[in-house]
């Protein structure tokens, strides 16, 4: 891999990312333990021309990105749970108003202040529903400090071509971890920027938005020489005014649901590590993965043929790639920092019979290797 | 020469106001002063928060971004330091300014966002039924306080000009002519700036207080002001239930863009390090 | 190949700088693959603290030491809570002076008056760096050049300590 080798803790590399990806403007209020995306972005924001800005909390800084963004900036925030919970309500604006913006949710022990130090993966169904009304979500977790880098990235391309807020999932054991990563400089078609409207759309027929398709209108800068623009919270109609009928909020709802759920296959990214002729497979995202791997490796060496799904994105659920495994394999086993938020999700799916096994931890501290494998002989 | 109406929306007239109510009139002195101003309407954003008054952009024909309630200053954080050519207004009711979104209002005030806020503070939550909200009066009975109304109101214009916004204006609907050159000078003020209109609800805050008529609520309102000339002529008693209209606050403090872009130009090279 | 490193005492010892040494000299100048994990309070000087290093030639999975190699504990309050980790092939690297060793402890001590011997050299700050030269002399992990220039890179923004943090390198590295 071409770039520039360091030995750097996840939060920083998802700072590099961000600013790989074009991003120049963070808004945010600093917690534990995602203020080292604060502080590092505080450094690199104005040295390439962003801006940093310190909110008076997490409430505002979901709207000043919100505010940024439709001024033509690619945005960001960090936070953990407690942050997510404050920002739940301008999501959502985001959301209806189909907003880009990226939200780093680093997860600690909760809920409430819980143990602020500790790594926890809490927040999973947070993210997915935390924000009132339907919608559906993008949200990828990282397993690595490469990751890291590389999923935000992805994060900034998917927040630009659905025009939506995106979760960055990670945790303080990964944010916190230092790795050996590549910082790379992108290739200009990694990068995906925002959608201007067609030459030669004349302004008066332009529209901020578009239901006709499942993707979304072209969305010029507030400051464009030649369009006008509107973006709102409530129920509107194509030019982005005020617009409540049934029929309206009935489309709008599966709209927005549709715009992300029917793109699953593009949203969906999954590794798969000895699957061909696994028996016995783990499904994990974010810092599970890690021990699932080690735990993975033991189990081989013992002669049980184990395998891993790791889920690198969680929200729209990658329901093809869990559905492959339960139709194949006789157990799956969920490690999570939670108690269960997503093997519940993977239970949904499961028309098949397989056994579900969950391994959960919640004190604060990793799940090792060795309870994994604990658990899958007890199962077995 | 520009005319209001080229910032007017029409075909979205009549508007949904009740009668009497002195939005309508605020409205027009926005786009009258934005048509003194000539500005390109391309180069405005309005972002507006959530009540009565929050519906203001149905009506303006300019970039508009209508947010949740309260949070209309910090999405208008972002669009000013997004884009640092727009010219930024920010519509609220007392709710969006000094009520949910107070915080709000102090820290922008103290960052010194370059946005000029007009605020129709109409004493209430007009939209849903006319309960109390951050500047009603004490006394004053509102939907939630039917036995009059414990709490002491805020004065927006005092909490703006504390936390140091460099353009602090009051007005009344009874003065449009004021007020569309109020909110001129806001616009042209570099950093923060807030217009307060001390505004009328006859339908609810004036109904349950029994100021009359929409007419004679304005009256009353009008008779409770006194224009800044004067106000600084007279004692603290004399001032009691009083309110100075015109220019309050009109200093300079540099605004957060300005300071943070020499920053950008110190770190890359094309300015002085300090 | 696969070393795990404990580097253990309370906060403000410089432990979580000595672990970046270690992982910058193995993943940029000798081509390893490393891991550090911290575990700390909400305090940020003074109560136990712990950085776990992973150095390996292949990828690392999970990055909580389970079978310590090394173990640098630089506070009695980091030996108590670590005894029992201790395995017959671990080596127990200790401040003499700040840590009293269980009599039946398992693993090989080695022991130095780290703080005594920063003190001597003029900075009470190195005391973690030449903990470090005595681990490269008894481990053979790294080469000194690799961590010297790790050194380097991680006080560039205060170059007034390299030099003191090489000194105090090589003064471990040199201790019998």
């Amino acid at each position: 891999m071409n770039g520039e080798k360091r030995f750097i803790e996840g939060n920083i590399a998802i700072v590099e990312g961000a600013l790989a990806a074009g991003a120049r403007f963070y808004a945010g209020y600093p917690i534990s333990p995602s203020s080292e995306i604060a502080e590092y972005s505080s450094q690199m924001m104005p040295k390439v021309g962003g801006i940093y800005v310190q909110m008076e909390d997490e409430i505002s800084s979901m709207a000043a990105l919100l505010g940024a963004s439709v001024a033509g900036k690619k945005v960001y925030t960090a936070t953990s749970g407690p942050g997510i919970s404050l920002m739940q309500e301008n999501l959502g604006l985001g959301i209806m108003s189909e907003i880009p913006a990226v939200i780093i949710d680093v997860q600690r022990s909760g809920p409430s202040t819980g143990a602020a130090t500790k790594p926890a993966q809490g927040d999973m169904m947070q993210v997915r529903w935390g924000t009132h009304g339907d919608h559906s979500i993008i949200a990828l977790s990282p397993a690595s400090v490469q990751e890291c880098f590389d999923l935000t990235v992805c994060a900034f391309n998917f927040a630009e071509k659905y025009r939506t807020p995106v979760y960055l999932v990670t945790d303080e054991s990964i944010g916190h971890l230092r790795e050996t990563v590549t910082i790379r400089t992108l290739a200009p078609d990694e990068v995906i920027d925002r959608r201007k409207p067609d030459k030669g759309t004349v302004p008066e027929m332009f529209r901020p938005y578009n239901y006709d398709t499942d993707m979304p209108a072209a969305m010029p800068p507030f400051g464009s020489d030649e369009y006008l623009s509107r973006t709102t919270g409530s129920t509107h109609d194509e030019k982005g005014e005020f617009c409540p009928t049934p029929e309206n909020i009935n489309r709008i709802t599966h709209y927005l649901t549709n715009k992300i759920e029917a793109h699953a296959d593009d949203i969906c990214m999954t590794k798969k590590f000895f699957l061909d002729d696994a028996e016995i497979v783990f499904i994990a995202y974010g810092c599970a993965v890690r021990s699932a791997k080690s735990a993975l490796e033991r189990l081989r060496e013992e002669g049980v043929k184990a395998g891993l799904l790791q889920l690198q994105t969680v929200w729209p659920f990658p329901e093809k790639e869990v559905r492959k495994v339960l139709s194949s394999v006789k157990m799956t086993v969920v490690p999570e920092l939670n108690l269960g938020q997503i093997a519940g999700e993977i239970q949904k799916y499961n028309d098949y019979g397989c056994k579900i096994v969950r391994a959960n931890r919640v004190d604060g501290n990793l799940i090792t290797p060795e309870e994994i494998m604990q658990t899958v002989k007890e199962a077995m | 020469m520009a005319n209001y109406k080229d910032y007017m929306l029409f075909d979205k007239l009549p508007h949904t106001w009740c009668a009497g109510c002195r939005h309508g009139i605020i409205l027009r002195a926005i786009a009258e002063a934005l048509a003194l101003q000539e500005i390109d309407k391309h180069k405005i954003a309005l972002v507006s928060g959530i009540g009565c008054f929050g519906r203001v952009d149905d009506y303006l024909d300019i970039n508009c971004m209508h947010v949740t309630h309260g949070r209309a200053l910090p999405a208008a954080t972002g669009v000013a330091l997004g884009n640092p050519e727009l010219k930024v207004l920010v519509t609220m009711g007392d709710g969006d300014c000094a009520t949910i979104g107070g915080n709000h209002l102090i820290n922008t005030a103290r960052r010194n966002i370059n946005v000029t806020a007009v605020v129709a503070n109409n004493y209430n939550y007009g939209q849903t039924g006319g309960q109390y909200s951050g500047t009603t009066p004490e006394g004053s009975i509102t939907s939630t306080s039917p036995y009059g109304h414990v709490e002491q109101g805020f004065d927006i214009c005092k909490l703006a000009e504390a936390a140091g916004a460099p353009f602090v204006a009051r007005t009344t609907p009874f003065n449009p002519v004021q007020m569309r050159e109020l909110i001129k000078q806001g616009m042209q003020t570099k950093g923060f700036a807030l217009i307060e209109v001390m505004d009328t609800c006859p339908t609810h805050f004036g109904r349950l207080n029994k100021f009359g008529n929409a007419a004679q609520m304005l009256e009353k309102v009008q008779g409770m002001t006194v224009p800044i000339q004067k106000a600084s002529t007279m004692s603290e008693e004399e001032m009691e239930g009083k309110f100075a209209t015109g220019i309050l606050v009109n200093r300079f403090r540099e605004d957060y863009y300005t300071r943070y872009q020499r920053i950008i130009e110190q770190l890359n090279g094309k300015g002085n390090v300090q | 190949m696969k070393t795990e490193i404990v580097l253990s005492g309370v906060g403000g010892q410089g432990l979580i700088s000595t672990g970046e040494i270690i992982g910058e000299a193995a993943s940029i100048y000798e081509n390893l693959f490393a891991t550090l994990t911290s575990s700390y309070g909400s305090e940020t000087r003074g109560t136990f603290t712990k950085s776990d290093v992973i150095l390996s030639d292949t990828n690392i999975n999970y990055p909580i030491i389970e079978n310590p190699d090394v173990i640098l504990c630089l506070a009695q309050v980091a030996y108590d809570r670590y005894q029992d980790k201790f395995l017959d092939h671990t080596l127990v690297i200790y401040d003499t002076e700040l840590v009293v060793p269980a009599p039946n402890a398992r693993g090989r001590h080695i022991g130095y008056a780290f703080k005594q011997m920063s003190l001597d050299l003029g900075n009470q700050a190195v005391a973690n760096t030449i903990a470090l030269g005595v681990i490269l002399k008894h481990t053979g992990l790294l080469k000194r050049e690799s961590v010297a220039s790790a050194v380097t890179d991680r006080f560039a923004a205060k170059p007034n300590v390299i030099g003191i943090n090489l000194k105090a390198l090589d003064m471990g590295i040199s201790l019998e």
